[in-house]
């Protein structure tokens, strides 16, 4: 039987840290990693180099001026910024119970940023249905105390319901709320009216 | 899927939907909530109004999508021929909808909605609400486009004879794939009056848009003639529009301002209680489907009073009614009428004959009948469909059966870029019932 604590599709992987800290149950983190290709950032720094090369080819064998060797290092860094370094590779969510949560954003250049909500503040986590002129799919948001808007757990990502589901109920478990829905392993759901 | 054998998944899609208030808009809402009762599962898909955006529940977990695409002119969505496909395809695949029911042939949404729903094989059904011209230029266009949509449409509905007749004029279909299911009344929010009302003042109500198709030109003549012959007539006029000036110019040139009432708009809860307070109901209105507006006065107990334009006459029993032509001197005389048989009227025997005769759990089983008899149709390729289009005319034929094939060329680009299986189905929501202790 599959590891409960992994789930993974076409896009995205689900790594549930529950075991990893002692005593257990103490931190619970919830991964979701977004597949790598090795090729992508080889490809990328290929291209960049390229250019480069070829500007200063150009510089050196035609007389092109040297502006042509700064503009090609201006698109190379443009290049690599896009592809490779402002994408987000992974989004965490750690629940500590009795504290708070902690969301986190793990970029491709190695940046990582996070914010903590204290266990106070934080009303309820919520799956909502969201709709764009396009599309329609489900997102984790938290309601916080004082705040009109709703935050995102996942800022870029869209992972399927079977990976928001595990996070939403250890969510709802550190914030203390029951859940308005039981949610069962056929993907039926059971609700109060 | 816990979903029983004969129990359908229906998507109705409109432009017109709650928070706005109208005929069809009550329409949709009645018919879901009478579809929910009998087992069935239905959404509602519509545009965003103001900050209404994104996925609502109503009554009895009734699912509204309100796209946020933004209305352009009267309401309607800005036509943008495949702009919905994306959000449609998701909508169709997401809550595993098995039939297609478009309302009214004046929202875009809806035409595009069909359109795309066939593309991708799914059963569609239309209802008309309206009567339509076809000599302006706006008709001549709008009717079209309903010829496009209408041409491989499943099943029609219309609400009356009159609406059929000018549905199958307009759009070429043929009449046997037309069927009459006229509106209702909520019986149990119309009600008459515990008391009967005195015959003295006589009041007569009107209730309506105040513009130019609802004939308030005709109230205009009207209202002071009665004034003058009935000394203890009032009127009570309740609703607002462009012709509301011309009324009050009317009340102030006649000196009438102590018998004719003018409420403004009247929020449709209030509307019994305006009703309750009349004896007589005046509907002058120039061309109607149906006029669910005498619907809900006789269910109050109020005689009517009406043109006899469109699908009136098949709304009432002769005896609940005078029609007239749509002429002052006609209209004065059938109110003269109505006067004279105003004491032989019982309100509490007319709302009973109205319950008997009119209610929703009656619609939403006659259009239970037609979507089983819809998914019963064959399931016919792209290339069977195509010969439909082409006897819309020399040249719109062979331009619709363009747009088609354009239309499935990007369903199947679509599905190269996000196949069907990638779309999460909405898990059903089973209602388990609270235990009032």
């Amino acid at each position: 039987m599959a590891d409960p604590s992994i789930i993974s599709n076409a896009r995205f992987i689900y790594v549930n840290d529950n075991h990893k800290f002692h005593p257990p149950h103490s931190v619970d983190s919830h991964h979701i990693i977004v597949h790598r290709s090795v090729v992508k950032p080889i490809v990328i720094y290929l291209i960049a180099l390229l250019l480069v090369a070829h500007a200063v080819f150009l510089h050196f064998e035609k007389g092109e001026p040297v502006t042509a060797v700064i503009w090609s290092f201006f698109f190379g860094a443009v290049l690599v910024k896009f592809f490779i370094w402002r994408p987000i590779v992974k989004e965490s969510v750690i629940i500590m119970p009795e504290f708070g949560v902690q969301l986190e954003t793990h970029y491709g250049s190695g940046r990582i940023k996070r914010r903590f909500i204290p266990v106070s503040k934080n009303l309820k986590p919520v799956l909502n249905e969201h709709v764009t002129p396009v599309t329609c799919c489900w997102c984790l948001s938290l309601l916080i105390r004082d705040e009109n808007e709703l935050t995102l757990v996942f800022k870029k990502f869209r992972p399927p319901l079977k990976m928001l589901v595990p996070i939403w109920k250890a969510l709802c478990a550190a914030t203390d709320c029951k859940e308005s829905f039981e949610f069962q392993e056929d993907g039926q759901a059971r609700g109060l009216y | 899927m816990e979903f029983k054998e004969g129990r359908h998944r229906i998507l109705m899609v409109s432009d017109f939907f709650y928070p706005n208030f109208g005929g069809v808009e009550n329409h949709i809402y009645l018919l879901s909530q009478c579809l929910l009762k009998l087992g069935h599962k239905v959404v509602v898909m519509t545009h965003a109004y103001a900050n209404r955006s994104g996925v609502r529940y109503m009554t009895n977990g009734l699912k509204v999508y309100y796209v946020p695409w933004k209305p352009f002119l009267m309401q309607n969505t800005l036509p943008t021929s495949y702009g919905t496909l994306p959000i449609i395809r998701t909508i169709l695949i997401r809550e595993k909808i098995s039939l297609v029911h478009g309302h009214q042939a004046f929202s875009t949404l809806c035409h595009e909605a069909l359109m795309h729903a066939r593309t991708m094989g799914y059963k569609v059904i239309f209802t008309d609400h309206s009567l339509y011209g076809f000599s302006d230029i706006g008709s001549i266009h709008m009717n079209k486009v309903l010829q496009f949509t209408l041409a491989d449409v499943s099943q029609a509905i219309c609400v009356s004879h009159t609406s059929k007749e000018n549905t199958v004029l307009r759009s070429g279909l043929p009449p046997e794939k037309v069927f009459v299911i006229p509106n209702a009344v909520d019986t149990t929010m119309f009600k008459p009056a515990p008391e009967r009302l005195s015959m003295d003042p006589i009041v007569i109500v009107v209730i309506s848009r105040l513009v130019y198709r609802k004939g308030a030109d005709l109230l205009v003549e009207v209202i002071p003639e009665v004034c003058h012959l009935y000394p203890n007539v009032r009127f009570i006029i309740g609703g607002d529009g462009p012709k509301r000036v011309r009324l009050e110019e009317m009340r102030e040139k006649h000196s009438l301002q102590d018998r004719v009432d003018m409420l403004g708009a009247v929020p449709h809860a209030k509307v019994r209680s305006v009703l309750n307070s009349g004896h007589i109901f005046l509907n002058s209105s120039l061309t109607e489907a149906f006029c669910i507006a005498i619907l809900e006065a006789a269910s109050c107990g109020l005689l009517t009073v009406s043109t006899r334009v469109g699908g009136v006459p098949e709304v009432l029993p002769d005896d609940m009614t005078v029609l007239a032509k749509p002429d002052p001197s006609d209209m004065v005389d059938a109110i003269k009428k109505a006067i004279r048989i105003l004491p032989r009227i019982d309100p509490q025997e007319m709302h009973l004959r109205m319950k008997e005769m009119y209610s929703w759990h009656d619609v939403a089983k006659r259009t239970e009948i037609l979507y089983d008899r819809a998914l019963r149709c064959s399931n016919q390729t792209l290339l069977e469909r195509l010969p439909r289009y082409l006897t819309c005319g020399a040249w719109a034929g062979k331009l619709f059966c363009l747009v088609m094939i354009i239309d499935f060329i990007l369903w199947r680009l679509l599905q190269l870029w996000q196949p069907d299986s990638e779309v999460e189905t909405v898990p059903d929501f089973k209602r388990t019932e609270l235990k009032r202790g």
